[in-house]
Formats: structure tokens, sequence, C-alpha cells
């Protein structure tokens, strides 16, 4: 497989996350728990499931509001996080969560209208 | 139908007449003559008709309106001369079909009660069975009849014609009355009968009705030539329809303190005539005026008395309707704008309030309502507005106005209601969001109409007679900077372009004035583009600015000063994207018709507000 960066990466929420075990991600939500290693941490989608990531690298900041995760699912269904990115300030404020889950739900409903994963090398 | 045949046997024909309903089927009459015969084998059993002979004709021409002919007619045993012939039948006395001494078959008549209590039996329908020339001359002997009088009434079906023994019921004597009717409940004083409001028609006056108020007016005044007055007006409704009802000034005095919306009334005794439906909506053909001898006695039984009669639209389906149709909706009050004032043609100001009002079609549409109603409208809730009778406008798209007549009720009690309520707290309120934004889109200007501009080429927007107005999301792709401002009248209020007398002074033919300045104002044309096409756009100052981020003075300035400057305000604002409201229509210049797009409203794009619609529209679609 090639690196989850250069590959593309599937928008999921938190329920779609079996279906993509051991294919590369991008998952937005809200952190929910960090773990106190620093490396986990749980975030929720806009439905208000939870979804467990997992770092390489225990953070070096604090983590609240709004993050954007892409990485590998991995079996058990957590996310085995390549890169995060915070929503910061205004972003994470306004960042309308459950509006992005019923637009993660269209792309996925109608696939032939959004071939966002065509290259992927599978 | 046996009892009546009886009954009619032991009672005279008229006292049966006026003394049973004569619109139920136990009027059937029996004549002493061969007709009546061939009814009583059988030969002809519909109930309903009556029949007697003429005895006498008279024409009577009244000083206006057509010639009306009054009849006397016997039934054998009696005679009476209060029988009018409706206008209709006019041939039938004009032909000389109808004669002294023919016999007649009445299908259709109602009867009238005059004040002094005679009564007055107008006959709507009749058919001569056998013309006077085939009579061989007066049937019986008959003398006036005068109600009371009758020997007849003896309740004793003792002794029944003979003709007529065989088809007398088992357990004899019932009620003629109550044969095949509902019973009806009892009017106060007992005087007649709780009829239904269908039944009402201009030629009785004796009955009563039991009915829900679902409208009432407020007093309006008038004053002209030829006095002034007041009047108010309700609408009330049992199970068989509606009807309006209207008092003038002292009924006004008597009744309008009584009256109270959804409250349940026995009234009787008013007038009816032929309803104006330039003031009315309501599924009737009469309407009713109340005067000096009206009655309206509140009913507390009221449980059974329907609240109102609506035939609601569904919002989605107001589009198909056509404009000015008179329309029941119900919907989810989604939220609502502040009272506005406003000067009506006649100089008049009333309040006025925009709401926006939701169904589960998922469609929006703005309801504008007037006067008291405006003023004490609270629809911070989100209540179901039922709104009986608003008018369909196609202002701004499709909207509503409430009427004079419109009735509009705050979370009914009825099925409706609670339907829709549970549909909007389960789903419907993650949809409105959405619609309300289209609302806000336009501006206040009613529901958006949204077209991408191919939309508007391929369904010819502006080419009808009105101009059309539309809404699209649009990336600014060309500006043409050149002759964009424009040295307009600096006065107040007035934008007209001045001429520079070059003496330092500007005229206005407008003002017709000169002033030693002027202000910018802007006028741009633009080239706005979507996914599927582009279109030149006219932008107009508030619009112009809004999509240069600088005011018209400042950017004139630059002009003037600092022409790289000016540039990059052009450079700045293009390929930004902004939410465009329209006015298209086709206009002619020396023979040559083009598509012009004014812009209204030029407003930066709500992301959030946009993919709701987005996704409504992807889902929409999928549906389909």
């Amino acid at each position: 497989m090639t690196g989850v960066f250069e590959s593309p990466k599937t928008r999921v929420n938190a329920s779609m996350l079996v279906q993509y075990a051991n294919r590369p991600v991008c998952f937005i939500g809200r952190v929910e728990k960090v773990h106190p290693t620093g490396k986990a941490f749980t975030l929720s989608d806009g439905e208000g499931k939870t979804a467990s990531v997992e770092l390489k690298e225990p953070l070096e900041e604090e983590l609240s509001g709004v993050v954007e995760v892409i990485g590998i699912v991995s079996n058990k269904g957590t996310i085995m996080a390549a890169a995060y990115n915070l929503f910061r300030d205004e972003r994470a404020i306004t960042f309308d969560l459950e509006l992005y889950n019923e637009a993660l739900k269209v792309i996925h409903d109608f696939p032939q209208y959004y071939p966002f994963e065509m290259s992927s090398s599978g | 139908m046996c009892i009546y045949k009886i009954e009619a046997k032991t009672n005279t024909l008229f006292s049966h007449y006026f003394k049973t309903n004569y619109k139920s089927p136990g009027s059937l009459m029996l004549l002493i003559n061969s007709t009546c015969r061939k009814i009583s084998k059988g030969h002809n059993l519909q109930a309903m008709y009556e029949q007697f002979g003429v005895s006498n004709i008279r024409k009577i021409e009244g000083g206006s309106g057509p010639v009306r002919f009054r009849l006397m007619m016997s039934d054998g045993l009696h005679t009476m001369s209060s029988f009018m012939l409706s206008t209709q039948l006019n041939s039938l006395a004009e032909q000389n079909l109808v004669a002294p001494n023919c016999v007649c078959l009445l299908k259709r008549s109602v009867t009238n009660v005059l004040k002094d209590g005679r009564p007055v039996v107008i006959i709507l329908d009749m058919e001569v069975v056998k013309p006077a020339d085939q009579v061989p001359g007066k049937i019986g002997d008959p003398t006036p009849y005068v109600e009371g009088q009758s020997k007849a009434p003896q309740s004793a079906p003792s002794a029944p014609a003979p003709s007529a023994r065989h088809l007398q019921p088992q357990n004899g004597g019932g009620t003629a009355r109550d044969f095949g009717k509902k019973p009806m409940p009892s009017t106060p004083g007992g005087t007649s009968k709780v009829v239904p409001i269908a039944s009402l028609n201009p030629y009785q006056s004796k009955w009563t009705i039991r009915a829900r108020v679902t409208n009432k007016s407020s007093i309006r005044t008038w004053s002209n030539s030829r006095g002034d007055g007041k009047l108010f007006s309700m609408e009330i409704v049992d199970e068989s329809g509606e009807i309006r009802v209207t008092g003038f000034n002292q009924e006004v005095d008597k009744f309008f303190s009584l009256i109270e919306q959804g409250k349940v009334y026995y009234i009787s005794k008013g007038t009816l005539k032929i309803a104006n439906k330039q003031y009315t909506s309501l599924k009737n053909d009469y309407e009713m005026t109340l005067n000096g001898d009206s009655t309206i006695i509140p009913c507390d039984d009221s449980h059974d008395v329907p609240m109102l009669q609506c035939d609601f639209v569904s919002i989605g389906e107001l589009e198909a309707r056509d404009k000015d149709a008179i329309v029941d909706v119900i919907g989810v009050c989604k939220s609502v704008e502040d009272v506005t004032r406003i000067t009506t043609k006649n100089s008049r100001e009333v309040s006025k309030r925009n709401i926006q009002l939701m169904d589960m079609s998922g469609r929006v549409i703005q309801v504008t309502m007037w006067g008291t109603e405006a003023e004490t409208f609270d629809g911070t809730e989100q209540p179901i507005l039922a709104i009986k009778g608003a008018k369909l406008s196609d202002f701004g798209g499709r909207s509503l106005s409430t009427l004079f007549s419109s009735t509009v009720m705050i979370n009914p009690d009825i099925p409706e209601a609670y339907k829709l309520r549970g549909w909007y707290d389960k789903e419907g309120h993650a949809l409105d969001a959405q619609s309300m934004t289209e609302m806000r889109g336009g501006g206040g200007g009613g529901p958006t109409n949204w077209k991408t501009l191919a939309d508007v080429k391929n369904e010819h927007l502006g080419h009808g007679d009105k101009a059309d107005y539309f809404t699209c999301i649009g990336t600014i792709v060309y500006m043409r900077k050149e002759n964009c401002l424009y040295q307009a009248c600096p006065s107040k209020d007035c934008n007209k372009k001045v001429v520079d007398q070059h003496n330092g002074m500007f005229r206005c033919e407008k003002c017709d004035k000169e002033f030693p300045d002027f202000k910018y104002r802007l006028m741009l044309s633009v080239n706005i583009a979507d996914f599927g096409d582009n279109q030149w756009v006219t932008c107009f100052q508030d619009s112009a600015e809004t999509i240069l981020g600088q005011k018209s003075d400042y950017i004139g300035q630059l002009k003037d000063s600092n022409e790289a400057a000016f540039d990059e305000v052009f450079q700045h604002a293009n390929f930004n994207t902004f939410v465009f409201r329209n006015r298209v229509k086709l206009e002619t210049y020396n023979d040559e018709s083009r598509i012009k797009v004014t812009v209204v409203e030029a407003k930066p794009v709500d992301h959030k507000e946009y993919s709701k619609r987005l996704i409504m529209s992807i889902r929409k679609a999928a549906v389909q």
C-alpha cells in the first residue's frame, strides 16, 4: 500500500470506520477525551458516535474543539493517525459537524457522483 | 313510505303539507282523481311529489322585475291561493299549460312563511300531469284552507282508505316526522326545527341553525354619500356546510358583543341572499344578513359541531395554483418578521407582518398578516398556524396574504395540527432551517426562486409580461471598470446624473439646480458564472459596493487620484462568489431584444446554508 499521504483518503464518520479497515480515511470530530499518555484520544462525529484515534507520538499540545485526522483504520476500527489538524478559534466554534455528516452521507450514498476513491490502489 | 300514504289519506293534503316537513319524503299527497289512483297503485312512487289541481291562476305584474304567476290550488278538499310559480316556470302559464282545472305534480317547492304567518309556496319544478281540457271540471268541492281548521289531523289511522290499507305497516301509527331523519337537537323555544346550513335558501324563513362561529370580523364603518353605518361579519359552520353572516348597524349593537369566535349558537330568521363571491371564499351560494327578527342564542352542547371546515392545500402544491386563488393552509410558523407599518393606496396606515410557514411538503411560503392580527401575533414558539381563506399571490414567486375574511387559528385543535406538530418536532425542524435561509436569501421579498444561470436561459425567464426574479450563486469572472462610476446629483434621494457645466458647477435636470459638487455612484457591469453558464448583470450602487467591498465615493476618489489602487479594488473583487438576487426582463432597444439582468441584492455566500440547500436538493433529486 502506498502511504497515507499519497492515496485518496475517504471522508468517513464513526459508523463507516469498520468498512474501511486497513484503508486511509479522513475523519473530522469533536475532541471528547484525551488519553493521559497523550498517545490516544476520542472524537465524536456529527451523529454523536465516537471514534478512537491512536498516535505514534504523544501529543505536543492541548487538544480540544474540532480535529481533522487522517490515518489508516485498524482492524479494531480505530484510526491510526498519520496526521491531525486542529480547527482553531472561530473555525472550531462555527464548524457544523452535523451538516458535515449530512454531506458525508451524500458522498457515500452517491459514489457515482463523488468518485473520490477512484485512484485508490486497493 | 307506507306510513306517509296512510297519513296522507287521513289528513288533508294541505294540513299535511304544512304540518310535516315538506322536504321529507313524507309529503306524498293523494288527490281524488285518476292520476292519484295511479300513484296509489304504485305506478308512480316518487314520494317527493305532490299533486294539486289548479283552481285559478292570476298574473301579477309588479313595478319592476319579471312577471310572476300566482296559483290557487286545490287538493279536492281545500283550496289555497298562495302558490307562486318561480319565474323559470312562467312559460307553463304563458303557454296556458297551467290553466284552471289542470292537475299538476309539484316536484320541488319551498315554503316561505310570511311575517303574518301566512305560508307561501314557491313552486320550483312542476309538471302538468293532466291538462285542463282533459279534466271535466272542478274536482270535489274544496273550501279555502285555513291552518288548524282541518278536521283531518285526528291521529287515527283507524279508518284508512281501502286503497291504501295493504300498505299499512304492522306496527302502525309511527310518526312520519321522525322517519328516516337523524334526530336533530331541539331548538330553544321550540319554534322551528334545527336545519343544516346546507339547506338554507332565500325561499324559507322558518328555520334555526346550530353552528359554530369560525371567524368574526371586527366592526367596520363606512361613510359615503348615502350616509354612514357599520357592519360586522362572521363565518359559521355546521356539519353540512358553512355560510357567511353579516350584521348591520342595529344588529351590530345587538349581536356583536354576544358573538365569540369558536362558540356555537342557534341562529334563526336571517335574510338569505345570493353570496357575493367577491367578498367571501365560503362554499355556499348564499349568504345571510341579520335583520330585526333574527335571534342568536348561545348553545352549550356544542361538541358535535365541527370546528372549522378547511380544505388544506399542501404548500408544495401552491406553485401549481392560480394567482389570487383562495386557499386553506396549515403549517408551522417557522419564523416571524417584525411588524411594519405601511400606508395603503387609499392612504390608510395598516400594520403588516410577514411570517414563514412550512408544512410537510418541506416547502416554506411567506404569509403576510394585516392589522391587529399582525400586531398581536406571537410566533416565538413556532406555533402551528391554520389559515382559512388566504389569498395566493405571485409576489416574490408565491406568497400568501390573509384577507379580511381569512381565519387564522393558532395551534388549532384539529388532527392535521397534531400530525404536523409531530412531524415538525421529529424531522421537520431539520429541514426548515434550510428553507428559512431561502427566505432570507430573498431579502424578505418572498420565497427565493433559486436558479442556475443555465436555468434562467432554458426556462426563458424574463420573457413574460412581468419581470422575473431569481436568485443564484455566482462567481464574478469579469467586471467592466470603464464607466462604472457616474457623477450624480448630491441632493438627498436624488441620484440623477448631473451635467458638468465645465465651470465648476454640475447641473441636475431633475432638481433643476446647479451644484458645486456631485457624488459618485456606481453602475457596474459584471459577468458572473456558475458551473453551467455565465451571464452579464448590472449592479447598482449598493450591490456594486458589496461586491467591490468599497464605498462608491472612495472608489471615485481612487479613480481620480490613484489608478493603480483603483484597479486593485477590481482585482480583489474578481473571482469572488456571491448570492445574487436578480431581476430579469426582456428589453428592447432599437428593435433589438435582449435579456437584461439587474442585481437587486448581492451578498456573501453563507456556506452553511448553501450546503444545506444543496444537500436537500440532492436528496430531493434522488427521490425523484
